[in-house]
C-alpha cells in the first residue's frame, strides 16, 4: 500500500506507518486464507485424508470387521504383483481402455465432422446423439442387460429375424468385454462428438480456403489441417477418456459382475470385489495405490507424447 | 473502516467449518452392563432390514403389535437394500462405530461378521430369559451360531427345492424324482430332444450361486471342508460324484445350469414357458411360481444319494454388539417378539417363508396354513434335513472357485475333474492366508 505524503516525516511516524501497513498485510492474507478455508478444508478431509489413509492402510492386514490393523510391511503388494490374477486384470482393464477410447473418439470424429453444419436438422439430430450422456450409466447398463440377453434379448431377436443365430453376449467370455464396450461406446460419443465440433469451429477457415486455392483435396484438408490444429481437443479427449476409461466400474457390477469366467473382471471391480466382498480390505488398498500410480505414470507419458505431436495455435 | 469488515469474514467461515463439524451425530456412549429387563423408560431402536417390498406389510404389523406389547420400546425400520447393500452398510458402520441395535444379516455372511466380533452373544439374554431353543430347527439354529455362542435366531428362513410343473409330470405319469438313482429314469421320460437339440429340459440347477449345489456335494457322501476346516476336500472322489453326474446329465441333454447374470431370470421364464420340467429354486420363490404359473406347481425336497439334506437359506436377525446396553436389551425384547412362537405362522404367511418352529405344525393356525399352501408341506415334512451351510469365514472368497469351474464346465464344456483339482490348490491357499 503505498502512502501518499508529501510532509517530511520523522522515523518515529515511518515506523508506526510501517507496522501499521504491515499488519494491514497480515490481515488482509489471513482475510483471503479464510476464504479459502472451508473448501480447503473438505478438500482435506474428502480427498487428501482418505488417500493418505489408503496408503496406510495398503501395509495393514485389516479386514474392515475386526478392529486390528497389523502392520505387515510389503506383504500386500508382494501377494498383489506375484498372483496371476493381477497381470489378468490389467491386460482386461487396458484391453477395455484402449478398444473404448479408440472407439469413441474415431466415431466420435466421424460425427462431428458429418454433423458440424448449423442446419436446424443437424441441430436436432447432435442433441439427439448427445442424449445417452445425460443418462445414468447404472440405467443404461440395466437396459442394455436385457438388450444382450441370451435368451430373450432384443438383438437377438432380432439376429433371429435376419435368419442368424443368437449368441450368448454376456456368458460368452469371448464377447462380454466387446458387449460393455459397446455400452461405453453407446454413452460417450456423443459428449466427444460435441468437444470435437467446438475444436473444428475454432479452425480458422483462412487455412480451407488458402489450401483449397492450392489444389488440395478434401483429404489432404483433413489430414493436414483439421487434425494438426484439432490436437489440442484430441489430447484433453484422450486423456480424461482414458482416465475415466480405466476406471470402468458400474457396467462391469450390474452386466456382468466381472465374468463370465473372470473375462471382464476390470481393476476397480475388483478392488471393490476384494474390499467388500472378500473382507480383504488392506489388500484393496494397496491395490489402490499401485492403480493411481499406473494411471499417473501412463498420463505424464501422453502428456510427454503430447508435446511433440500436438500443435497449439500462438 | 476496513478493520470493522474484515472481523465479519473469518467469522463467517469458521461459523461455516464449525457447522461442517457439528454436523456428525454424536454415538452413543456405552453405558454399564446393567440387566435392564424391567426398565420401562421410552427408547427407540433402529432395525436395518432388507424385506422387499411384499413383507413390508407382516413387518409392519408384527411392529405394531410389539409396540402393543412394549409400549415404551419404538422400532424404527430401515431398508438398506439387498444384503449385499445391507452388509457394506454394517461394514461401514461397524468402521464408523455408529451401528443399529438389530438388523438382519444374510447366513452365509454370519461367520465372517461373528468373527470379526461385531455381533452381541445372545447365549446370556437366552439363560436369563429360559427360551426354548429345542422348538427350533437344530439346523436352521446352528446355521446362526458360531464357535459354539448363538449370535442370532433364524428370520427369514428358506431352503432350496425343486419347484416341478406337476400338470406335465402327472401327464407324463412321471413322479418327481426322491434319489439320484431314480434321476436317470427321469431325464429318460421327460427330456425332449428334435435334431439332437433339447427342446424340454428335464430339470434345472442354477450354477450362478454355490447355496444349490453345495448340499448335493454332501448328499453325494463328500464334504466341501475337512473336519478341522483347515482344507478343502473337493477333490475327494465322493466329493466329485456330484458334478460329475452334472456333467453327465447335461451332455445328454437333460440337465439346464445356468450361470451368470440374467441366468435366474431366465430358467423362471423357462420353468413358465414349459421348457424345462423341474427347477431348483429357493423356497422364497414358491410363492411367485404360483402366482404366475398357468398349471399346477408341486413342490419336493431335493434328490439324495448318501444323505438327503439341503441348505438353509435366507437372513436372520441379530444385535450389533458395539449398541449401547439399554439399545440391546430392547432390541433383544424385539428379537425374541420377531422370531418366536407366537407370531411364527402369521409371519411366515406374510413373508412366503418358512416357520422356523416346530411347535406350530399342530396349533390350528399351523394346519391351516399347510392346507392352504401344500407345497410347504414337502419342505417341512424334511424341517431337521435343512441344514446351515458351511461355516468358514474365508467362504465368501473360496466359493468363488468351485463356482468358477462350474462355470467353465457349463459355458465351455470343460471336464471339470482336473479344474476342480487346479481350483482345490488355490482355495486352500486362501484357507491358509485366512488363518
Amino acid at each position: 500500500m503505498k502512502v501518499m505524503d508529501s510532509r517530511p516525516v520523522g522515523t518515529q511516524q515511518e515506523a508506526i506507518r510501517k507496522s501499521k501497513r504491515s499488519r494491514f498485510r497480515k490481515l488482509e492474507a489471513l482475510k483471503d486464507f479464510s476464504f479459502a478455508l472451508p473448501a480447503l478444508i473438505l478438500l482435506l478431509v474428502f480427498i487428501y485424508y482418505p488417500m493418505l489413509n489408503s496408503f496406510y492402510l495398503s501395509f495393514t492386514n485389516w479386514n474392515m470387521t475386526k478392529p486390528i490393523k497389523k502392520f505387515i510391511g510389503f506383504d500386500n503388494y508382494v501377494y498383489l504383483f506375484t498372483s496371476d490374477t493381477f497381470y489378468n486384470v490389467l491386460r482386461i482393464t487396458f484391453t477395455y481402455m484402449i478398444l473404448d477410447v479408440s472407439i469413441t473418439l474415431v466415431l466420435g470424429l466421424l460425427l462431428a465432422l458429418l454433423f458440424n453444419s448449423t442446419s436446424r436438422f443437424f441441430n436436432f439430430l447432435r442433441t439427439f446423439i448427445f442424449m445417452p450422456h445425460y443418462i445414468s450409466m447404472v440405467i443404461v447398463s440395466m437396459i442394455f442387460l436385457w438388450i444382450f440377453n441370451g435368451q430373450y434379448g432384443l438383438l437377438n431377436e432380432l439376429l433371429k429375424l435376419f435368419g442368424m443365430e443368437p449368441v450368448q453376449w454376456l456368458t460368452n467370455p469371448r464377447t462380454a468385454l466387446w458387449v460393455l464396450v459397446v455400452v461405453s461406446v453407446w454413452k460417450g460419443v456423443g459428449f466427444t462428438m460435441i468437444i470435437f465440433i467446438a475444436g473444428l469451429r475454432s479452425i480458422p477457415i483462412e487455412y480451407y480456403e488458402a489450401s483449397g486455392l492450392d489444389g488440395a483435396t478434401k483429404w489432404t484438408q483433413l489430414w493436414h489441417i483439421t487434425l494438426p490444429l484439432l490436437s489440442p481437443t484430441t489430447l484433453f479427449l484422450v486423456i480424461t477418456h482414458f482416465i475415466s476409461s480405466m476406471q470402468v466400474f458400474q457396467s462391469v457390477d450390474i452386466m456382468t459382475n466381472g465374468g463370465p469366467l473372470e473375462s471382464t473382471k476390470a481393476m476397480v471391480y475388483w478392488i471393490y470385489e476384494m474390499a467388500f466382498t472378500e473382507f480383504k480390505t488392506g489388500r484393496a488398498s494397496a491395490l489402490v495405490v499401485i492403480f493411481f500410480i499406473i494411471i499417473i505414470l501412463l498420463t505424464m507419458l501422453q502428456m510427454f507424447i503430447s508435446r511433440k505431436t500436438v500443435h497449439y495455435e500462438g | 473502516m476496513m478493520r470493522k469488515k474484515w472481523f465479519t469474514i473469518p467469522a463467517a467461515s469458521l461459523a461455516l467449518m464449525m457447522s461442517i463439524v457439528g454436523c456428525s451425530s454424536g454415538s452413543g456412549q456405552v453405558e454399564d452392563a446393567k440387566t435392564a429387563a424391567e426398565d420401562n423408560t421410552p427408547i427407540t431402536i433402529q432395525y436395518w432390514h432388507s424385506h422387499a417390498d411384499t413383507q413390508i406389510e407382516a413387518l409392519n404389523y408384527m411392529i405394531a403389535e410389539f409396540h402393543k406389547k412394549y409400549p415404551n420400546i419404538t422400532v424404527e425400520p430401515v431398508f438398506q437394500g439387498a444384503y449385499t447393500d445391507l452388509h457394506k452398510k454394517l461394514q461401514a458402520a461397524v468402521a464408523a462405530k455408529e451401528v443399529p441395535a438389530v438388523t438382519n444379516v444374510e447366513v452365509s455372511v454370519l461367520p465372517t461378521f461373528a468373527d470379526g466380533g461385531v455381533f452381541a452373544d445372545m447365549t446370556p439374554y437366552i439363560k436369563r430369559d429360559n427360551v426354548d431353543l429345542n422348538d427350533f430347527s437344530k439346523g436352521m439354529l446352528q446355521a446362526y451360531s458360531y464357535n459354539n455362542k448363538q449370535y442370532g435366531f433364524p428370520l427369514i428362513v428358506s431352503t432350496s427345492v425343486m419347484v416341478y410343473n406337476k400338470t406335465m409330470l402327472d401327464q407324463l405319469g412321471v413322479k418327481p424324482p426322491q434319489t439320484w438313482a431314480e434321476i436317470e429314469d427321469f431325464n429318460k421320460k421327460v427330456t425332449l430332444k428334435e435334431n439332437g437339440k433339447t427342446t424340454r429340459y428335464a430339470f434345472s440347477v442354477p450354477g450362478w450361486d454355490t447355496w444349490y449345489y453345495d448340499p448335493w456335494v454332501s448328499n453325494g457322501g463328500g464334504s466341501i471342508l475337512s473336519p478341522d476346516h483347515k482344507t478343502t476336500q473337493l477333490d475327494q472322489p465322493d466329493s466329485l460324484r456330484w458334478i460329475q453326474n452334472f456333467r453327465k446329465w447335461m451332455q445328454d441333454g437333460s440337465l439346464q445350469m445356468g450361470y451368470g447374470k440374467g441366468a435366474s431370470d431366465t430358467m423362471r421364464q423357462m420353468f413358465l414357458d414349459g421348457k424345462v420340467a423341474m427347477v431348483q429354486h429357493s423356497s422364497a420363490i414358491i410363492k411367485t411360481y404360483l402366482e404366475n404359473a398357468k398349471f399346477e406347481v408341486g413342490v419336493s425336497f431335493i434328490p439324495g444319494d448318501k444323505e438327503r439334506k439341503s441348505h438353509i437359506g435366507g437372513a436372520g436377525i441379530v444385535i450389533m454388539d458395539g449398541a449401547p446396553e439399554k439399545q440391546k436389551e430392547a432390541a433383544w425384547k424385539f428379537v425374541k417378539f420377531m422370531t418366536g412362537a407366537e407370531n411364527n405362522i402369521k409371519w411366515a404367511e406374510g413373508t412366503g417363508y418358512l416357520p422356523t418352529h416346530k411347535s406350530v405344525l399342530n396349533t390350528d393356525e399351523g394346519k391351516k396354513y399347510f392346507e392352504k399352501l401344500p407345497q410347504y408341506k414337502a419342505v417341512f415334512d424334511n424341517f431337521d434335513n435343512v441344514v446351515g451351510r458351511p461355516q468358514h469365514p474365508a467362504y465368501p472368497e473360496f466359493s468363488k472357485k468351485y463356482m468358477e469351474v462350474v462355470g467353465k464346465m457349463i459355458l465351455e464344456n470343460a471336464d471339470p475333474v482336473p479344474l476342480m483339482k487346479d481350483a482345490v490348490k488355490d482355495m486352500n491357499a486362501i484357507i491358509k492366508d485366512y488363518q
